[in-house]
C-alpha cells in the first residue's frame, strides 16, 4: 500500500506538468481547431529560455520562470503568424501538417545550435529535500508544483467562465462566423488564447525542468503527444477535463511501470495510446462536455 | 514511315521497356560513389511518395503511420537475408536449426517482407473506418510508434535498439529502378481503372461516394492493401542499401520527409510524386557532407545534423501557404497530354 501511494504520489509531479500543457493546447484546439504539434516545440523553448538564463547567465530562479514566459510567447506567436494564420481555415488536415512541420523545424534548428544532450536544469534550493512521512517521501518540488497547478486550473476556469475574453472565447468556439458578426474581434481573440496556451507550455516546460533536473531539445516529442490525447480525453476546448486527462495517462503510466514486470516495461509509451484507441471506440467525444466550458 | 502515334500498342510497350533498360544498363555501368547514391534514393523514395500518394491522395485518408509498415516488411526480410551465423549469435529464438540456418535471394525475401507489410497495413484500416481527419492522423502516428515500441522491446527477434547490421547489399539498381518502375507502371494504370476512380471519389466525399453504390469497406482494404505493399518494399530496399536497420529508422521523420515529397509535388499526382521525391532526394543527398561535418580548404565545417529536415519543414511550409495544390495538382504529365499540349498551341499559332 506504501508503495502505490508512493508511486500515486510521485506520479502527481509528471501529471501536473502533462496537465497544464494538455490545458493550453486543448484552447488552441477548442478555438480554431488546431492540432498543435509545435505546441511541444513552445514547451521545450520554455524549458531551454529557462536553462539558459539560470544556469548559463547565472540570474536568480525568477529571471528564469520570466524567460520561460516570455520565450515561449514570442515563440507561439511567431508559429501562429507564419505557419498558422495563412492557412486557417483551408481544413484541419493543412493545419495539422503545417504544425508537423513547425513542430520539425523548431526541434532540429534547436538541435542545430545547442545539440541534443541533457542539460542540468539547476533546481533552486527551496524545492530541494523532502518531508518524511512514516515511510512516505514528499518531495518539495512535487508539493510546489501541484500547488501551483491547482492554482493554474482556478485561475483558467474562472477566466473562461466570468471574464469578458472568455466568455469571447467560449463563443469563437461554438462559431467562429457568428462571433464574428457580433462584433467580436477574433483576431485578437486568437492571439490572446494562443499566448494563454504557449504561457501555459512554458509553465509546464518549468515543471518538467524543476521535476527531472534535466532538459534537452527533443524533450518535447512525447509530452505534446500525451498532451493531445489527454486533451481528447477531456472532451476538445475542455480546460478542466484536459487537466484530469492529462493526469490520468501521467497516473495510469507510472503505475503501470510500477507494477508490470520488468520485461515489459518498455511498454510505457504504448498506455497513453491504449486509451487514445479504446476512447475512441468506445467515447469518441471524451469524458466530458467539449467546446470551451 | 509510320509515326509514333500510329504503332500498336505491344510495339509502343517494347520501345519503351527497351529504352528504360538502356537508361538502366548506362546508370549501372557508369555511376559511382556520390551519384549512384543518389540515384538509388530517389528509386526508394519514388516507391515510398506513390504508396504514400495512393492513401494520402487518392482516397484522402492521411497516413503518417506507413513508417509501422515498413518496419514490419523490413524486419520480416531481414529475417530472411541475414546471415545465418549473426541469427544464431545474437538473436535468441528457439526454433528448429533449419528455419535459422536459411537465407534465401532477395526476390523472395522481398515478397515475404512485401506480404508482411501488407497484412500490418490492412491493421490501418480499422481505424480508418471510424476515424477521419486528425483523429485518424493521430491514429496512425500512434501505429507508428507502436510498432517501434513493440520493435524494441522483442530483443530476442530484432536485437532491440541495437538492430540488426551485416545486411547483403543487394539494392542495386536492377532492383531499385525496376521496382520502381513497375510501381509507377502498376499506379498509373490503377488510377485509369475502376478501381482508382473509386478511390479519387472516397477521397473527394466518402458519403457521396458511398451512396454512388462503392462499397466503402472493400475499397479502403484494397487501396491500404497496396499501398502498404508498396511501402513494405521500399522498406526492404531501403534496408538492403543503407544496410543496418534499428527499430526507429523508420520514425516520424522519414514518414514526414515522404510527406513533404507529395505535398510538394501534388497530392494525388504520380508526376508530382516523382518530382516530389527527386527534389527531397536531391537536397538530402547534397546536404549530407554538411550533416556529418567537414573541412573545406582548411576550414572546419562543423556538423549539422538534421539540415534536411529543418529545409524540408521549412520547405513544406512554404509550399502550403504559397501553392497549397503542389507542382502538379492533380494532374499527370503522360505524352498523351504533351502532343494534346503541343497541338493546341500550334493550332493557336504560339509555336512554330
Amino acid at each position: 500500500m506504501e508503495y502505490f501511494i508512493q508511486q500515486l504520489f510521485t506520479a502527481l509531479g509528471y501529471g501536473s506538468a502533462l496537465a497544464v500543457l494538455a490545458a493550453g493546447y486543448t484552447m488552441t484546439f477548442g478555438i480554431i481547431g488546431l492540432v498543435n504539434f509545435a505546441h511541444g516545440e513552445v514547451f521545450m523553448i520554455g524549458a531551454l529560455a529557462a536553462y539558459f538564463i539560470i544556469q548559463v547567465a547565472m540570474l536568480p530562479f525568477w529571471a528564469g520562470i520570466i524567460a520561460a514566459l516570455a520565450g515561449s510567447v514570442i515563440i507561439a506567436l511567431m508559429i501562429e503568424r507564419v505557419a498558422f494564420k495563412p492557412v486557417r481555415g483551408v481544413g484541419m488536415i493543412t493545419l495539422f501538417i503545417t504544425s508537423l512541420g513547425a513542430s520539425t523545424v523548431l526541434r532540429n534548428t534547436t538541435i542545430l545550435l545547442f545539440n541534443d544532450r541533457l542539460k542540468k536544469f539547476p533546481r533552486p534550493n527551496f524545492l530541494e529535500g523532502a518531508y518524511k512521512l512514516g515511510n512516505l517521501f514528499i518531495y518539495k518540488r512535487i508539493v510546489f508544483v501541484v500547488l501551483i497547478t491547482i492554482l493554474i486550473c482556478i485561475m483558467l476556469v474562472f477566466l473562461v467562465k466570468k471574464t469578458k475574453i472568455g466568455i469571447a472565447m467560449r463563443s469563437i468556439s461554438y462559431n467562429i462566423n457568428i462571433a464574428q458578426t457580433l462584433g467580436i474581434n477574433t483576431e485578437m481573440v486568437i492571439i490572446i488564447v494562443f499566448m494563454i496556451s504557449a504561457s501555459l507550455a512554458g509553465i509546464s516546460g518549468l515543471f518538467w525542468g524543476i521535476l527531472f533536473g534535466s532538459v534537452q531539445a527533443s524533450m518535447g516529442a512525447l509530452p505534446v503527444v500525451y498532451a493531445f490525447i489527454a486533451s481528447i480525453l477531456g472532451g476538445v476546448g475542455n480546460v478542466l477535463g484536459a487537466i484530469i486527462g492529462g493526469y490520468i495517462i501521467a497516473i495510469g503510466s507510472s503505475l503501470l511501470v510500477a507494477y508490470l514486470p520488468l520485461d515489459l516495461v518498455g511498454f510505457k509509451p504504448l498506455f497513453a495510446w491504449v486509451i487514445f484507441f479504446a476512447l475512441l471506440i468506445i467515447k469518441p467525444s471524451g469524458l466530458f462536455r467539449a467546446n470551451i466550458k | 514511315m509510320t509515326s509514333y502515334k500510329e504503332l500498336n500498342r505491344p510495339i509502343k510497350y517494347i520501345i519503351g521497356l527497351v529504352f528504360l533498360l538502356a537508361i538502366l544498363y548506362l546508370f549501372d555501368s557508369f555511376l559511382n560513389g556520390f551519384w549512384l547514391m543518389l540515384v538509388l534514393m530517389f528509386g526508394v523514395n519514388v516507391i515510398l511518395a506513390i504508396s504514400l500518394t495512393i492513401t494520402n491522395g487518392w482516397i484522402g485518408f492521411f497516413s503518417i503511420g506507413h513508417g509501422g509498415i515498413m518496419l514490419a516488411g523490413a524486419y520480416a526480410a531481414a529475417f530472411f537475408t541475414v546471415p545465418p551465423s549473426l541469427k544464431r549469435d545474437i538473436l535468441d529464438l528457439n526454433l528448429p536449426s533449419f528455419m535459422l540456418d536459411v537465407q534465401i535471394s532477395f526476390f523472395p525475401a522481398l515478397l515475404i517482407g512485401g506480404i508482411i507489410g501488407t497484412i500490418f497495413g490492412v491493421f490501418l484500416v480499422l481505424p480508418a473506418l471510424r476515424l477521419r481527419g486528425f483523429y485518424f492522423c493521430t491514429g496512425t502516428l500512434g501505429f507508428n510508434i507502436i510498432m517501434a515500441t513493440i520493435a524494441e522491446n522483442l530483443p530476442n527477434v530484432t536485437n532491440g535498439a541495437m538492430g540488426l547490421r551485416e545486411f547483403p547489399a543487394y539494392s542495386n539498381i536492377w532492383w531499385v529502378w525496376g521496382i520502381a518502375i513497375v510501381v509507377i507502371y502498376i499506379s498509373i494504370r490503377l488510377k485509369k481503372s475502376y478501381i482508382g476512380r473509386a478511390f479519387i471519389a472516397i477521397g473527394k466525399d466518402q458519403d457521396l461516394a458511398e451512396h454512388m453504390g462503392i462499397n466503402l469497406l472493400k475499397y479502403k482494404t484494397i487501396a491500404f492493401a497496396i499501398s502498404s505493399f508498396f511501402a513494405a518494399l521500399g522498406g526492404v530496399l531501403w534496408v538492403h542499401l543503407i544496410l543496418n536497420l534499428f527499430p526507429n529508422a523508420f520514425g516520424l521523420i522519414l514518414v514526414f520527409e515522404v510527406v513533404t515529397m507529395i505535398v510538394i509535388g501534388g497530392m494525388g499526382s504520380i508526376t508530382g510524386a516523382v518530382i516530389g521525391a527527386a527534389i527531397i532526394t536531391f537536397f538530402a543527398e547534397v546536404l549530407s557532407p554538411f550533416e556529418e561535418g567537414f573541412y573545406l580548404m582548411g576550414i572546419e565545417v562543423p556538423s549539422l545534423l538534421g539540415l534536411t529536415t529543418v529545409l524540408s519543414g521549412v520547405l513544406l511550409i512554404v509550399v502550403l501557404i504559397f501553392k497549397r495544390e503542389g507542382i502538379m495538382g492533380e494532374k499527370e504529365i503522360s505524352l498523351n497530354n504533351l502532343r494534346n499540349l503541343l497541338k493546341r498551341k500550334q493550332s493557336e499559332g504560339k509555336i512554330l
